[in-house]
């Protein structure tokens, strides 16, 4: 029984978005146009958190310490440290290691590899790199290693403040999240507006069925759903549509993503596929429940009596 | 089968459809409701199948208080009552066939069940051989044939028909009575609000008199007086 009723539901839906064709399409329209510009919204999220996490990644405070501090002494600051709640970790760099990188480095630069070969020990000290959990911690974390009782080992130390880099960036994408959130916002409220009124005329155009649908006894649920289901319609083919209009366009964008935020690694497509369900299934619930609450209150007049 | 229990029902901001009724209906009878225009006797049916609650008292149906029914029992209990209008309330774009089906296809009834008991109904009512045709190729009462049809879909206990031959002429009234009498001595219980003269006293039966929302008159074998 439950099975029939909603075949029934779903083919008066199927009938009804029929007959009003034009205004289906304008609701599927304009409901494609709010889930286009929330994706939007999603695209610049995507690249301004993979830019940040990038420049992030750079960030981190290298302490260098004098060259006959002994190893221990490292070791114990180290560990004093590692307790800081603030440090994620701390990785420690030998002097070897320390001159291997510099002769890497420097290989082409005869005049030192040549006094490099002259000099009988290693003339470079150990090093501490320390990265932070978070940006803000790095003060706290200058300030620990300023603490007097290491000024004797420390030869330098070195924060490269990306800090501005990362403003620059959260400004800009503000700036644009925040223009996206007010056309998708516009974009919304036209959304319910437009489901409202289609559901109106829909009930026009039946009121003389819905009277007598009640009459013989139809329940406010089996009058409600075709309504309903005709709206959820559309949003699943609006949802349709914003998908294969965002991938066409990621296509056609993709290739110059990686000139355009030179080192960063942007993949936009690979970001919605990775989080597919989640980006367009939260969307096409969101667009339903919006359905399902216009609906009733389209509809809530007619079913009092 | 039907008990009004001192009802009075007033509508906003001052009139007083019914005042203080007291009705007992037994199962199986056939009463009529007369009175003038704007007496309340559309007002006692639209009680019925609540349409509206009762200002005052208690309306109970086939022993059921449907006084304060809950919202979602309505379609129950409208499943219960069938109701025949003067204006049939037929749909212009289905056919007699689907007009009476969708009573049943509200109900959630299987196709297989409605294409079978639906023309055994509209046989009934003498419809059989015009199942495919649309309302405005049938007679006034033929289409007041469908309605009733529909309305019997169900089975309901009570058959409620509010002026069903008000919009016909003479010969056909006489069908659609002849048609609620034979649905009677079926064992279903009939409530006629009529204006007609004619037609109430020619049934022989008890007459209900409503005068401005209260009952005037209630003669078992009753005659229009008014
Ligand atoms: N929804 C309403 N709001 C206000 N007044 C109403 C409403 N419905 C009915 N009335 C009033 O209640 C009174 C009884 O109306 P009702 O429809 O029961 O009369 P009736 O006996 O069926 O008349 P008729 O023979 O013309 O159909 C009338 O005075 C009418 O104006
Ligand atoms: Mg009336």
């Amino acid at each position: 029984m439950i099975l029939v009723t909603v075949k029934r539901s779903i083919l008066f839906a199927l009938q009804s978005f029929w007959r009003n064709i034009w205004l289906s399409l304008a609701t599927i329209f304009i409901i494609s146009l709010t889930f286009l510009s929330i994706n939007f919204l999603v695209v610049i999220n995507a690249i301004s958190d993979s830019a940040i996490a990038a420049v992030k990644d750079k960030i981190d405070v290298s302490v260098y310490f004098k060259q006959d501090v002994r190893e221990s002494k490292i070791a114990e600051m180290k560990s004093h440290m590692e307790t800081l709640p603030q440090v994620e970790r701390i990785v420690y760099i030998s002097p070897d290691e320390n001159l291997e990188v510099f002769k890497e480095r420097r290989k082409d630069d005869l005049v030192i590899q040549e006094v490099l070969a002259e000099l009988s020990g290693n003339p470079l000290g150990a090093t501490l790199v320390v990265k932070a959990k978070n940006l803000s911690d790095y003060s706290e974390i200058l300030k620990a290693i300023d603490n007097p009782a290491y000024a004797d080992l420390i030869e330098k130390k070195s924060y490269d403040d990306h800090q501005a880099a990362i403003e620059n960036i959260n400004t800009i994408t503000k700036n644009i999240k925040k223009g996206a959130w007010i056309i998708s916002i516009m974009f919304i409220i036209i959304a319910v507006l437009i489901v409202f009124n289609t559901v109106r005329i829909a009930i026009f155009t039946h009121q003389q069925e819905i009277g007598i649908m009640k009459l013989v006894g139809a329940t406010n649920g089996f009058i409600r759903s075709p309504f309903i289901l005709e709206n959820i319609f559309s949003g699943v083919i609006a949802c349709a549509i914003a998908v294969s209009v965002i991938y066409f366009i990621l296509s056609l964008v993709q290739p110059h993503l990686n000139n355009f935020f030179a080192g960063v690694d942007v993949n936009l497509i690979g970001y919605f596929n990775n989080n597919f369900i989640v980006i367009f299934g939260s969307q096409l619930v969101g667009i339903i429940i919006l359905n399902i609450i216009s609906s009733s209150l389209a509809l809530g007049k007619y079913l009092k009596v | 089968m039907i008990h009004l229990v001192n009802v009075t029902k007033t509508f906003e901001p001052n009139t007083t459809a019914l005042k203080d009724i007291n009705l007992h209906i037994e199962p199986g009878e056939f009463v009529s409701i007369v009175g003038q225009s704007g007496s309340g006797k559309t007002t006692i049916a639209r009680l019925l199948i609540s349409e509206i609650k009762p200002s005052k008292g208690k309306v109970i149906v086939g022993g059921w208080d449907i006084t304060n029914i809950k919202h979602r029992q309505i379609p129950l209990l409208r499943r219960q009552i069938g109701v025949v209008f003067q204006d049939f309330k037929l749909l212009p774009k289905k056919t007699v066939f689907e007009n009476v089906a969708f009573a049943l296809q509200v109900a959630g009834v299987a196709k297989k069940r409605i294409n079978k008991i639906v023309p055994q109904v509209l046989k009934i009512v003498d419809l059989g051989d015009k199942l495919n045709r649309y309302p405005q190729e049938l007679s006034g009462g033929e289409k007041q044939r469908v309605a009733i049809a529909r309305a019997l879909i169900h089975r309901p206990k009570i058959l409620l028909a509010d002026e069903p031959t008000g919009n016909l002429d003479a010969i056909n009234s006489k069908e659609i009575i002849d048609l609620l009498l034979k649905i009677n001595e079926f064992g279903t219980t009939v409530v006629l609000v009529s204006h007609d003269k004619d037609v109430v006293n020619g049934l022989k039966k008890r007459v209900i008199t409503l005068e401005e929302g209260q009952i005037s008159q209630d003669q078992k074998v009753g005659k229009y007086v008014i």
